[in-house]
């Protein structure tokens, strides 16, 4: 090992691994992000064995088909929706769309942000120029309209949607991971690492996006409550995944949303469910930007 | 003698906090006669700060209220409701701060931030108050005064600043004023002018000082006693002269032999105390200098040591004070 | 200031001219593309070669995008396929209704917020602290669709206190010389119609509000907490001001720095709202203006709708940098 390697070696160990044990344990010392945890821990748990908590599938017709539903009952424990189809079962699945929806999409925003923004953090001058211009554009435009656009241009299937929602969030992505290069190739033990001889590209990848990575970890957090209610936004303005019969929260919404008069429990439970899952990634991010900012602890 | 101006005793102030109780201030008592000027010294965290805001009555919210007393005038300060100890504040007793980058309002105008005090304490209407601001701000050496009332704290230099700062001390012609480590945050030259005019307005003004530092060197040249601070605590208070002369605590005579002196000759040592001041989580139940101290003995490790009077007018809490057989010559006093 | 003014005006130009390329682009890459978007979806082939040589897609693109962008200039969004207007004098009906959904809206947000983010710091992590963290997490956590409906359920359904769905009684007529009804109520004086008009509005002002009312409060409190450990505050009590004085002066005005900012980042965010709210509530604005025009592929619409609201959020965001500038004497006396 060159004399710059060890170096380099030393500070990396000393640099994140601190940072996240503390993390952690204050992460685990906040009631908040504990309670955040729990409800996305329960909605993991309904998504992977939706099969086996619920009776019957998402599409089944149990009931009679028309009119305007059941109320709750104890065999169905939402009732049955105007299609006569089990509402529990079809709130339960919904987990698994969301989730699914959610992961994909904030990784799609979240790994074209993470390269747009260490491109223009790392070459800086013109190209950054370029590239913050370029988001600056996106920026214009609401994200929500943003989403309708490209779904309208890429049609409505499920995979489209989910690029859409995630492409609203790349300029996010790309503006902190940007910002927080900004800020580590000027800190000390950058400049130290380099007049040591570390070669630039290398600094990058093993210590400038590490030590950069904890907002976006947060963002990436809140972002999925952002693209779990903006998929169901679409869904229900009509421009969602466009399967028919897809267990999808927002679609369901949109589907009782004409017949409120007859009751309420049809968007009560697809609401909650929408809520309550995005309030616990809330809750955690929040927990999580605490705990990695040690600054904000008075 | 006269009746003292200000009396503080057992002054004792607690913080909460995450990990427990923090004991910054742990029954300290002093006297201050009108006109005087007191130096409070010791390490950066040994309680300067907490002492005086504790007097004032604006300890930050994390803290238990103070316990003990301070007279003035006759009345308990820490007994004052909220608005009578607001018409002492500013008025009676003013206070200069550590860092002028910070304690001026960044978005109000230098006239706006002198004048709310002589609006508020001596009820003078907006045109009065412009013309005493000019009046002061041309006292504390600031040419220009009538423009740079309607400048921003970020125009100015720290200096400045910390002019700016003493004159809004003055404005309302206080009995006492408390200067918090004024000269800390600023450059070495700075410095001296600050500390001349400081030492000029008090006695102008007659006002009694209570001068905050870590720096012997400062109340060397402007405080008539001292009183040495140490974890929340005197160990040593005398007349500064005396207690420069004579340093018996161990505690005392060790911050004397860290001062670097100005006019050192190359051997001249500069010997820092070793260890660190720790935050207090319990009342201290023995002296908390001794696990630092070559003087410490049995006694020290088992009880407070009292403040005891060993010279007239020296006070000392050690049970084995340093002898004064042992002191360097010809100690700081030279550098008056 | 003004050269600030100007400035940060002229950064604006690249910006739209941005967002024109974006939806010159857009509406190119289209599945039929231009022409289509002008006759729908079921032109005949000979009306699309007609309209293709009229339009001049035969020439090349940048001749295109510059007469594309002539017309913007003149106030040419092009023609609805749907109902063969103008756009822009559709514009100028829904335009209006969504900014007064959304001014109603914000006005609930801050008029609220503040205060509560204000109290909530002074008691900071008491009982009224946490809870409004909690509310307000809560606050971000909703759907402004779900909000939506649940408020149209208890207090129009339920309660039957206020009206479901639209802008003003379909029985009553009121003139619009400006189209912000509320405004047009009150300048021709037709009070009933004001009350009409505020009943209507207040649902879906408070839908679409109470998120950035959440947000709002947030920053408030986080602002205020800052802001109180300044030293100037210390200095300021030290003073012996007055709580009220010193909050006034000394706290808020600090703190409405990074609020102000968070306010004008909320833009974006309001208008998604709205469009969501409107469809709730049926109101004829911009949103469902839009919506509708997607499910008809209405393109010259999409178009220029999106075109609109990218401005409304660039002004705004200028609105907000100057007024940050103007409460900033560090900023304000820079530049
Ligand atoms: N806001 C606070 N919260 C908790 N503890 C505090 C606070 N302010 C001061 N302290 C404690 O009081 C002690 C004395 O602080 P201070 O008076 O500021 O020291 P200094 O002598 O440097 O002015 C510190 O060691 C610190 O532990
Ligand atoms: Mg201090």
């Amino acid at each position: 090992m060159s004399l710059a390697q060890a170096e380099a070696h030393e500070l990396e160990l000393e640099q994140p691994a601190g940072l996240w044990k503390d993390a952690v344990q204050r992460l685990k010392r906040n009631p908040g992000a504990i309670i955040g945890a729990l409800l996305i821990s329960m909605f993991v748990f309904l998504a992977l064995f939706a099969d086996v908590i619920t009776s019957y599938g998402p599409g089944e017709q149990v009931g009679s088909l028309g009119g305007n539903g059941s109320p709750p009952s104890s065999e169905f424990w939402f009732g049955l929706d105007k299609q006569g189809r089990d509402y529990f079962s079809r709130v339960v699945y919904g987990a698994r769309l969301s989730l699914l929806v959610g992961v994909v999409s904030v990784s799609v925003g979240l790994s074209i942000g993470l390269v747009l923004g260490s491109i223009a953090g790392y070459f800086g001058r013109w190209v950054d120029g370029l590239l913050m211009r370029i988001i600056d554009i996106m920026l214009a435009i609401p994200s929500f309209l943003l989403a309708i656009g490209l779904v309208t241009l890429l049609g409505r299937g499920l995979v489209q949607v989910m690029i859409a929602v995630g492409a609203t969030q790349v300029p996010l992505f790309a503006r902190l991971l940007r910002g927080g290069i900004l800020a580590q190739k000027e800190s000390d033990y950058v400049l130290a690492a380099r007049s040591l001889g570390a070669p630039g590209p290398r600094l990058l990848l093993r210590h400038i996006i590490p030590n950069s990575l904890s907002p976006v970890i947060v963002q990436a957090t809140l972002s999925m409550a952002t693209a779990i209610i903006e998929v169901a936004a679409l869904s229900f303005v009509g421009l969602g995944p466009s399967q028919p019969g897809l267990p999808e929260w927002g679609l369901m919404l949109a589907d009782s949303a004409s017949r409120l008069e007859q009751g309420l429990h049809l968007v009560l439970f697809p609401g909650i469910a929408i809520v309550l899952s995005t309030l616990g990634f809330n809750m955690v991010g929040d927990g999580l930007r605490e705990a990695l900012d040690p600054k904000l602890k008075s | 003698m006269s009746e003292p101006l200000l009396s503080v005793t057992d002054l004792e102030v607690r913080f909460k906090s995450r990990r427990g109780t923090i004991h910054a201030v742990n029954g300290i008592s002093f006297d201050l006669r009108a006109g005087e000027t007191l130096g409070i010294v010791g390490e950066s965290g040994c309680g300067k700060s907490v002492t005086s805001l504790a007097m004032l009555g604006i300890l930050p919210r994390q803290a238990y209220p103070a316990d003990g007393s301070v007279m003035f005038g006759g009345r308990d300060l820490l007994r004052l409701k909220d608005q009578e100890m607001r018409e002492v504040r500013g008025k009676d007793i003013a206070m200069i701060f550590q860092d002028p980058m910070t304690s001026l309002n960044p978005i109000l105008t230098i006239g706006r931030q002198l004048t709310e005090s002589l609006r508020r304490h001596l009820k003078m209407d907006k045109e009065t108050a412009r013309e005493e601001a000019v009046s002061l701000l041309d006292r504390v050496g600031i040419s220009d005064a009538g423009d740079r009332l309607r400048s921003y704290p970020h125009q100015f230099s720290g200096g400045m600043r910390q002019r700016v700062m003493i004159a809004m001390a003055i404005s309302c012609r206080p009995k006492i004023l408390i200067a918090d480590e004024p000269t800390t945050a600023l450059d070495v030259t700075i410095q001296a002018q600050i500390l001349e005019l400081l030492k000029r307005l008090v006695s102008e003004e007659q006002m009694a000082l209570i001068l905050i530092t870590h720096d012997l060197g400062v109340v060397a040249g402007v405080c008539d006693r001292t009183n040495v601070m140490y974890a929340g605590g005197f160990v040593e208070t005398g007349a500064t002269e005396s207690l420069f002369a004579t340093p018996r605590h161990p505690y005392t005579a060790g911050l004397l032999d860290s001062v670097p002196r100005l006019d050192a000759s190359g051997k001249q040592r500069l010997v820092p105390i070793p260890g660190t001041v720790k935050t207090l989580m319990e009342k201290p139940t023995s002296c908390a200098f001794a696990p630092r101290c070559m003087y410490a003995v049995d006694e020290s490790r088992r009880e407070v040591p009292p403040l005891r009077e060993i010279a007239p007018g020296h006070h000392v809490a050690c049970f084995n004070p340093v002898p004064e057989s042992d002191l360097p010559q010809g100690a700081i006093t030279e550098a008056r | 200031m003004l050269r600030f003014v100007v400035r940060r005006l002229l950064q604006l130009i690249p910006i739209l001219l941005g967002v024109s390329i974006l939806l010159f682009a857009f509406v190119r890459a289209l599945p039929g593309g231009p022409a289509i978007a002008l006759l729908g979806e079921r032109a005949t082939e000979e009306s699309v070669e007609r309209i293709e040589t009229e339009l001049g897609l035969d020439q090349p693109i940048y001749v295109q995008y510059g007469r594309y962008v002539r017309n913007l200039v003149q106030g040419d969004l092009g023609t609805s396929t749907r109902s063969r207007q103008p756009v822009l004098e559709e514009l100028k009906q829904k335009f209006p209704a969504t900014v007064e959904l959304a001014f109603a809206a914000m006005l609930f947000a801050i008029i609220l917020g503040i205060p509560l983010g204000f109290l909530a710091a002074k008691r900071y992590l008491g009982f009224l602290d946490n809870a409004s963290l909690f509310v307000s997490l809560i606050g971000i956590s909703f759907p402004v669709f779900f909000l939506a409906l649940l408020l149209k359920y208890v207090f129009a359904i339920k309660l039957g206190w206020l009206p479901t769905v639209g802008r003003v009684d379909v029985t009553r007529s009121i003139e619009h010389p400006t189209n912000f009804y509320l405004l047009d109520a009150v300048l021709t004086r037709d009070w009933e119609g004001v009350v009409d008009v505020l009943k209507h509005l207040v649902l879906p002002a408070i839908a679409l509000g109470t998120i950035p009312l959440a947000i709002v409060a947030r920053i408030t409190r986080a602002a205020v907490l800052d802001v109180l450990n300044e030293d100037y505050v210390r200095t300021a009590r030290a003073k012996g001001l007055d709580p009220s004085v010193v909050d006034r002066r000394h706290v808020m005005r600090n703190a409405m720095l990074p609020v102000v900012t968070v306010i004008g980042l909320q833009t974006g965010l309001l208008l998604t709202g709205a469009v969501l709210t409107e469809t709730v509530f049926a109101w004829p604005g911009m949103g469902s203006w839009m919506l509708e025009a997607i499910r008809f592929r209405d393109y010259a619409v999409i178009q220029g709708g999106i075109l609109f609201f990218a401005l409304l959020v660039s002004l705004t965001n200028l609105a907000v940098d100057v007024s940050y500038a103007y409460l900033n004497p560090k900023i304000r006396l820079s530049r």
